[in-house]
Formats: structure tokens, sequence, C-alpha cells
């Protein structure tokens, strides 16, 4: 499903590919957003960064799924 | 081919120093030995991190023989680094004052009349340490609760680097074709024949007199002025000859800092030697990362978009750790266009030894991951290897977006020449394949972070009576050759032979300031400023020939194979040597003197000039045990003009003696902060027998910012070999390996899972 | 410890040392005859820079007590060269660039020497390359020293060649 990122509202095709944005615009606000929800940008870049199968893309993806349905 | 146009360059010619090291004779400073002096020993920390709360050195004073023990507490405490530009990089104490950070970092330093004496005095050295709970892994000391090493350094992140150009979102939706890959690259050590070495000499006139193995003479004089607070003229760095350097003896190390400091104390020279074990633990080694990439290509291999996110092992120090974190997203775009990149690495303290600078500097690294994805992409999309890098090749006059403009570029021919080479070795047997991997690399670094008032080379030419031309460069040769090329370089110049050239290097006394041999930066920078020089002396000495023969205003007059001549009309002129006599007459008994040097002006983000090269390497795996034998390594190699002949040669049999240590033999595992195989047993550096033997297609290109057009060899050419050796394992058995060193368990466990999932073994 | 004599042939000349008998082969040739052609790298035996010629057969000085060569032959690096004249591994050496920082040098040209000594005629580069096996090298990857030993081997050096 696609979904509006939560900080520049640009469209993205799905979840995951919302979450990649955001982790690769890595600018202020963008960074920001993660500290408004409570997230570590720098524990979930590392995550993906060292982890194969980008966990946290899908984790991020899931949560702005949440919050841009409820 | 083209035909060599020149008298020396390009020429099989024997080293400068050859005879002095055949013969035993030459000395290092593991050799030398001064009346009245001291040996000293290091005392090091057995904990990966904790605080020191007090050092005790009574019982070791006891101890008959001994004459000084100090510790941090006896310097000035300079936090010091190599990037003296950025004060915040500069961390590192060497004899540390509050805390240890890494197993084996210095906390105390004796000096005694005897080796064995100073060693039997560390064990009677009582120092009490409050042990601090400790991160290896930089996965670990990023989290938030981990200790924090440095003070003021949140969640351990030292250094941060970024690389970005094109629209990388947008390059990836034109992609047709994405994939994504992560990779675990590791350390490895300098290994040097000659571990660190310093001796140390003090004397009451205030100077101090420092015989050390060093890349860089005056890198060394500058830095300790700043820790021991001398002036650094005062201070004279000697290193004739240096066992090995490879990118581990440019930065101030605990040989200098603790010989140095006893030497002050006592007014007496001291001898620190490293132990083979102390060079494996306690010096900085090549940065362990952890590599994200991820690509995406047209259907036809057109390269569209790439991001890469990296993580690197920083160690407890920082050191040249700043630079490989930027150089390897730098390379890892190499060499190919690419519409969208971006990079982002992110280097971490953790409590264990300092990662740093070695040959290559982050480019192996970033090439395993590159070449092999572009591999695996190829054979996704059943494209040719060579096709695809040749569509997506550099290009002479190429901008990469806001970092560097590409000069002189023999990649496309590279290719080439591998392709034919290829395709000449016919089929190949089971289990066996040839893996290729390109490569492009910088010929040495614009960015002053040393923060140097100095030009960045120099060379002063000086012709005596007989003709023999003293030539005084700060480039240090560490076995690379360069007082050779340099000979070379000024010998075709000046328009004389070889044998006129008297070289001096090494000592900060007699010679200009260089930043030393590091980044490849040579043979173009001194290579450079020995040119000018020389063209200096010649446009002098022709003066005098102009107004001897008095040849119309039209004629030009040169200096060829020691012949003055009328370049219209070659055969009329007279001898250098008489020239010389003649113009030494002329100024009043004066010699010529002729000066130049070198500093990049405007020349991008990195480097005047870039080497390229595609390497190709035939592997044989064992499928049962998993053992590689490399039979064979193959180079297409661009490095505009070569200057000394035996020398690149000698420069890609070395590089690829190391990097396929890097690709498959120099596994260095570090377990709770404590390296587990800091010896030449375990550490597995190749043997004449398993060396395979190398070929070199040389590749004819000029380069503009060059010295006749040379640029670097012998750095770059340790970028592509664990590439294409993990492209030849892919090849011959379809396996992808995503770590390095690639070891003999790892494609044995490879070919299992491959067994569970169904593929054929 | 009791110090003990020592009388041994070094490059052609008899010596007599009086040593601490834990004193190694290449220690006494370093430090107490001073002949620093020889040099050290490790301390498991494992490098080869210390490689001298002990009746003619190729030993790691680190391995070896002094004491344990009394009455022996020794030759170093620096007994190579006769009469200023090079031996012909030396003059291969220099010829085919087979050295880069020089430290491993000495140790591998009295390996090379020991080995041709006793292998005139080695019937392949893989047989060289076994013969320096013992010998670390950082800088060249070997296989300019195999070039230099083989053209010493195909006679390039011979007296009248």
């Amino acid at each position: 499903m696609s979904l509006k990122c939560p900080v520049c509202g640009k469209l993205k095709k799905d979840p995951v590919d919302c979450a990649r944005h955001m982790f690769g615009t890595g600018d202020k606000p963008h960074k920001a957003w993660f500290e408004t929800q409570g997230l570590s940008y720098i524990d979930l870049l590392l995550s993906q960064a060292t982890e194969p199968g980008n966990k946290a893309y899908i984790e991020v993806g899931e949560l702005i799924a949440r919050t841009q349905q409820g | 081919m083209t035909a060599n146009t020149y008298s020396v360059l390009n020429t099989r010619v024997h080293n400068v120093d050859g005879y002095a090291k055949v013969t035993g004779r030459a000395t290092y400073t593991f050799d030398v030995k001064l009346p009245g002096m001291l040996y000293g020993k290091i005392l090091r920390s057995p904990h990966p991190h904790a605080r020191i709360i007090s050092i005790d050195p009574t019982e070791a004073l006891k101890l008959p023989g001994v004459k000084a023990v100090v510790t941090g507490k006896d310097t000035l405490g300079v936090k010091q680094g190599i990037w003296r530009r950025y004060p915040e990089l500069c961390d590192e104490q060497i004899l540390t004052i509050e805390k240890v950070r890494y197993i084996g970092e210095p906390v105390a330093a004796v000096a005694a009349i005897t080796e064995e004496i100073a060693e039997q005095a560390l064990d009677l050295i009582d120092v009490l340490y409050e042990v601090l709970p400790f991160v290896d892994d930089p996965m670990e000391a990023i989290k938030k609760e981990a200790p924090m090493i440095h003070e003021g350094v949140e969640r351990n992140v030292n250094v941060t680097r970024h690389i970005e150009w094109g629209d990388v979102e947008e390059a990836f939706e034109e992609a047709e074709y994405v994939r994504e890959d992560w990779f675990k690259l590791g350390g490895q050590a300098h290994m040097c024949m000659e571990t660190r070495a310093t001796v140390a000499s003090y004397t009451s006139d205030k100077k101090l007199t420092v015989y050390t193995s060093t890349q860089s003479p005056y890198y060394h004089q500058a830095l300790l002025a700043g820790v021991l607070g001398l002036r650094e003229s005062d201070i004279r760095v000697i290193a004739h000859y240096v066992g090995g350097g490879f990118g581990g003896k440019f930065e101030l190390d605990a040989s200098q800092f603790c010989a140095s400091v006893l030497s002050m104390k006592l007014s007496k020279p001291v001898k620190i030697v490293f132990t083979r074990e102390e060079d494996f633990i306690a010096t900085k080694r090549r940065t362990p990362m952890f590599y994200y990439v991820r690509t995406g290509v047209k259907k036809d291999g057109t390269f569209c978009a790439r991001e890469a996110r990296v993580f690197t092992n920083g160690g407890a120090y920082t050191g040249m750790g700043a630079t490989a974190l930027y150089l390897t997203g730098f390379f890892h775009s190499f060499p190919y266009k690419w519409k969208a990149y971006r990079y982002d690495g992110y280097r971490v303290y953790t409590n264990s030894l300092p990662s740093s600078s070695m040959r290559g500097f982050g480019a192996p690294q970033a090439m395993f991951c590159s070449e092999q994805q572009i591999d695996w992409i190829a054979a996704d999309l059943g494209l040719d290897m060579i096709e695809i890098r040749r569509k997506n090749a550099h290009t002479t006059g190429y901008e990469v977006p806001g970092q560097a403009t590409i000069g002189s570029c023999g990649l496309g021919q590279c290719l080439d020449r591998i392709e034919e080479w290829i395709k000449a070795r016919g089929t190949l047997p089971k289990n066996r394949a040839i893996g290729i991997s390109a490569a492009g690399f910088m010929t040495g670094g614009i960015f002053n972070w040393f923060d140097s008032p100095y030009s960045f080379s120099s060379a002063v030419v000086t012709i005596n009576y007989d003709g023999v031309v003293e030539l005084h460069v700060g480039a240090q040769d560490i076995g690379q050759g360069s007082n050779t090329t340099l000979a070379m370089i000024c010998a075709e110049a000046l328009g004389v032979k070889l044998e006129n050239i008297k070289v001096h290097s090494g000592d900060t006394d007699h010679c200009p300031a260089d930043l030393g041999a590091w980044g490849s930066r040579q043979t173009l920078m001194a290579g450079n400023a020995v040119k000018m020089a020389a063209e200096d002396a010649k446009k002098q000495l022709l003066e005098f020939a102009s107004a001897k023969f008095g040849y119309n205003i039209i004629y030009d007059l040169d200096i060829k194979d020691n012949w003055v001549h009328n370049v219209a009309r070659p055969e009329r002129g007279m001898h250098y040597a008489d020239l010389v006599k003649e113009a030494l007459r002329g100024k009043d008994g004066q010699r010529i003197i002729g000066r130049g040097h070198y500093t990049p002006h405007r020349k991008g983000m990195i480097s005047p000039a870039y080497s390229y090269m595609v390497q190709a390497v035939e592997a044989e795996i064992d499928a049962e045990t998993g053992k590689l034998s490399i039979i064979h390594c193959t180079t297409a190699h661009d490095c505009g003009q070569p200057i000394n002949t035996l020398g690149l040669i000698g420069q890609l049999e070395g590089a690829a003696s190391m990097a396929v240590g890097y690709g498959c033999l120099e596994n260095m595992p570090v377990e709770d902060g404590k390296v587990m195989n800091p010896n030449l047993v375990d550490y597995k550096i190749i043997r004449a027998p398993n060396m395979p033997e190398c070929e070199i297609i040389e590749i004819d290109t000029f380069e503009p910012e060059g010295p006749y057009g040379a640029k670097e060899a012998g750095e770059g050419l340790t970028n592509p070999t664990a590439a294409a050796l993990g492209n030849a394992i892919f090849h011959a058995t379809g396996l992808q390996m995503k770590q390095a060193p690639i070891m003999p368990e790892m494609i044995v466990n490879a070919f299992k899972e491959k067994k569970k999932e169904g593929g054929t073994p | 410890m009791e110090k003990q004599l020592l009388r041994f042939n070094v490059n052609d000349q008899e010596y007599e040392l009086f040593i601490n008998p834990k004193t190694l082969l290449v220690e006494a040739l370093r430090d107490h005859l001073g002949f620093a052609g020889t040099k050290r790298g490790c301390d498991t035996a494992s490098c080869g820079v210390c490689t001298v010629m002990v009746n003619g057969m190729a030993v790691k000085g680190c391995s070896v007590l002094a004491v344990q060569v009394n009455g022996m032959n020794i030759t170093t690096v620096e007994g190579l060269e006769k009469d200023g004249k090079l031996d012909p591994v030396q003059a291969a050496f220099l010829d085919e660039g087979a050295y880069q920082c020089g430290f491993c040098t000495s140790g591998m040209i009295m390996s090379a020497r020991a080995f041709l000594n006793e292998t005139p005629a080695p019937k392949d580069a893989m047989e060289i390359r076994r013969g320096i096996e013992g010998n670390l090298c950082r800088c060249t990857g070997y296989n300019s020293i195999v070039r230099a030993i083989d053209a010493v081997a195909k006679g390039k050096y011979r007296e009248g060649a």
C-alpha cells in the first residue's frame, strides 16, 4: 500500500520503501522524526546496515503505516 | 606499447640502494647503536578498558641496571593525532594518563642497560587499575547503554562522512533491477619485516636526534615537536633505510614517543624495538568494516543508482581513520559513472587496537563489495562481466560530481586487454575459474589535514664539479624505490645518465620537508618537484652553453645522455661534464643549484590524478576443504608513464601478495579486545610456494598532472585482488562470499548451505 | 649463568667469544661480532630474516644457541662478497630487483645461496619456491626472487658467461 512520508509528504509505493526513504534522506527533519517516535535513528541505521534482511525498514514501515491508518 | 622516447625512464636499472641491500650494509633503525645507549621497554595495559588509579615504579627502579621509569604524568599529556587541523580528532596521548582504551596500550616505559633488564623491570611496575566495562564490537559500541570510550563522544560515533550526488531515490525508481547485499570486511596487519623501532638521543643542548622506521621523517619531526614541547627544527629525524611501512609508519607510535621521553629524562640515547607480538597488538591496523550496498541498474546493465552505508570498527583512537572512512566511500563509486550515488560512513570507537590506514586505504574493502555485487548483478541479468563494466566505465574528462575530474584514464583499454587474456586462457578445469575486478585509485591527496606550512614536496639539485648531482628530497624510500624513481626523473629532466645522480633522503637536517610515503603521492608530487628542480638547474647550465656557442637566437639547446647540444643539429655540442666546469668558473666557484616544489592546487576534493586497472585472478577451489589455490594473477594497468620498470613489476607482485592475503589468508580475529593470533605462526602471510605467477599488461596513457605523464603504481594494485578472488569463487562454484578474508571454513559452510537450499553442490 | 668460551669461524675468519650460553647465534653475530646484515623479525622462528649458513646449511640464527656452533663455519651475507666481487646470487638479486625494503634480503640471499649449493639445477620454479619457503617477504611477492635464483641456476652468472 502506498504511504506518504510523515515528514516531507513524498508518496512512496509501500511501507518498506517509505522507511527506506526516511533513512536515506538523512537530513535533520527526517532524523528528528525518529526521536518523536521514541526511536533511535542511529540504532536502527546500524541494524539495517549490518544485519541482512532490513528488519529496521520493516519495523519502521509498519509503524508509519499504523500512524497513517489510525 | 609505444616506443620509449626517453633515455632513462622506463628502463631496467639497478635500484640505487641495491648494492647496500644485497651486501647487508644497509643500516636500519633496528641496527642503530649509539655510545651509552640504553634499552627501553613498554608496559602495556592488560585490560581493554580501565581507569588508571596509580602507577608505582618503586620496585622497578630498585632493579640494578634500571635507569628510569616514565608514565604519562612525566609528559606534557598532549592529546595528539595526525589530523592536526582538527583538534577533536587528536585524541591519543600514547602514554595515557587517565584511562586505557585497548589491550596493549602503553602505560609506562622503562630504560635499562640491557633489553633483558628492561623487560624484567616491567613486571616490577605496580599498576592499579579500575577495570571498566568494555565494548569491542562496533554494533554494541553504538548502543545507548554502551560504555563511553572517549569523554563527550556520544554513542562512540567518532567520525561520520557523507558523499552524495544526483537524486538517489529518483534514480532507483528509474532502475529496472535492484540488488542489495551486506558484507563484513576484516582488518589486516601491516606486518612490516622491520617492526616499529626508534633510537632517540636527547642531548643537554636541547636537541633531539631520532632514528626511526618511518614513512615520513617530516611528520615525525613535527609530531614529536608537538608532544615534547620542542622546537621542530631542534629535532632531527633520520631514516636511511626503512624495513617496510605500508601505511602503518607515518603516525606517531609508542616507540618514538617513549624512547624520546626517556631520552629527554636521562640525556642518553634510548632504543625501543617492538617485538613481533607488540607490532601485532599495539599498532594501528587496516580498518574492519560493515558494508551495506544497494545498487540499481537498467536491464541492459547501465548503472543508475547506488546507496552504501558503512560502519567501521575504529578501535580506540582515530589516527588516519577519518581518511579511510572517506576514501572507502569515494572509491566505492570507482571506477564507474553513477547517475546518483549516496554514501554514509560512520566510524565507531571500540576498545580494541586502533584502525587506521593500510595500503589501499579503504579501497580494497570498497572493491570487495562493489566488484562482487556487479558480477552478481551481471549474472542475475544474464550480462557479460566485461561488457557491464565497459558500459559504465570512467573516461577521460568525466566529472565525478562534486568530487573529482578524471584526467588520463586507460580503463577501457584495460578491459579490452583482460577480455583478450581471458579468451586466450580457454576452458578451465572444474572448480577453477577466472574472476575480475576493475579499480581506480588516487595519486596523492590534496587535503592538508596535517596543516603543514610547507610545500607538499620539495627538491634541491646541486651539481658538483665532476657533473655528479646531489639530489636532496624529503620523499622517503620505504622499499617502494622512491630514491630510484626520483633519481631517474632527475636524470631524465637534466639530461644526464643515472649514475650521475646521488640521492639524499631520510634526514630532516639535510633534506627539505616532504609529506612522505603514503597515499601514493611521491611519484607524482615529489616527482614533479624533482623535475622542476632539475629543469631549473638545466636552464642555468644552458645559459652558459648558449653564451659559449653563440648560436642564432632561433636555436634551442638541450642536454641528453650527458651531451649538451643544439636540438636542430644534435651532433654539435659539448660534454655535460665540461659545461659544468665552465659554469662553475662562471659562477665564481659556486655550484649550480636548482629548486623545485609541488603542492596540488584546485585539483578537486581528492587527488590530482587517478590510476586505473583491471585484474583477473584465476583460482581453484577445493570443494571438500575450502582451500584456495591462486593459479595466476594478470593485471592490465594504467599508471600513465612508467618510470621505474623493475620497481613497477615489484609493486604489482608485492601488492598482489598483500592483497591475496587480505582476500583469503590474513584472518585477524579480535575477541574481548584481544588479538588472537599476534605471531607469525598463527597469522598467515603468503609464502613463496603459494604465490601465483603475475603478469602485467601495461596500458599507455599520459597524465598531464604527473611528471612525464606518470601516475601511482603500487597502492591501487591492492584494491582489486580480494574482489577478483571472490568473483573467481563465484564463477567456479556459484558461491557468493560476503566476508573477507575468505577462510576455507566459510567456503565449506557455504557449500553446505547451498546443498541445503537444494542447489547443486 | 657462567659464561662459556665459543670458538667458531665466521666468513673465513676465526673468532673467540666469551659469552652467556643463552646467547642465540644471531645475537652473537650481530651484537658481539658486529655483523649487522643478519636481522631479527619475530620470536617464533617463522620469518627467516635471521638465516645464515652453518657448515653450508641454511639455518635460522634465532633457533640455534651460539655455543651449539662451536667449531663450525658460519657464513653471513657479509661473507658472500669475495675480494670485492659479488656472489652470483647477489648480482642476480640486483639485476632482477629482487628486494624492496631489503630487511628480509640478507636472510633470503643466504637461503637462496644454500639452496643453490644443494640444488644447482632445480627442476622447476616450484622447487625454487620451496627452497625459500622459510623466508617471509612482505614487499616483493617472491616472484622476482625466484627469477633471480633461476637466472643463477641457468648459468647466467657463471665465470665467462
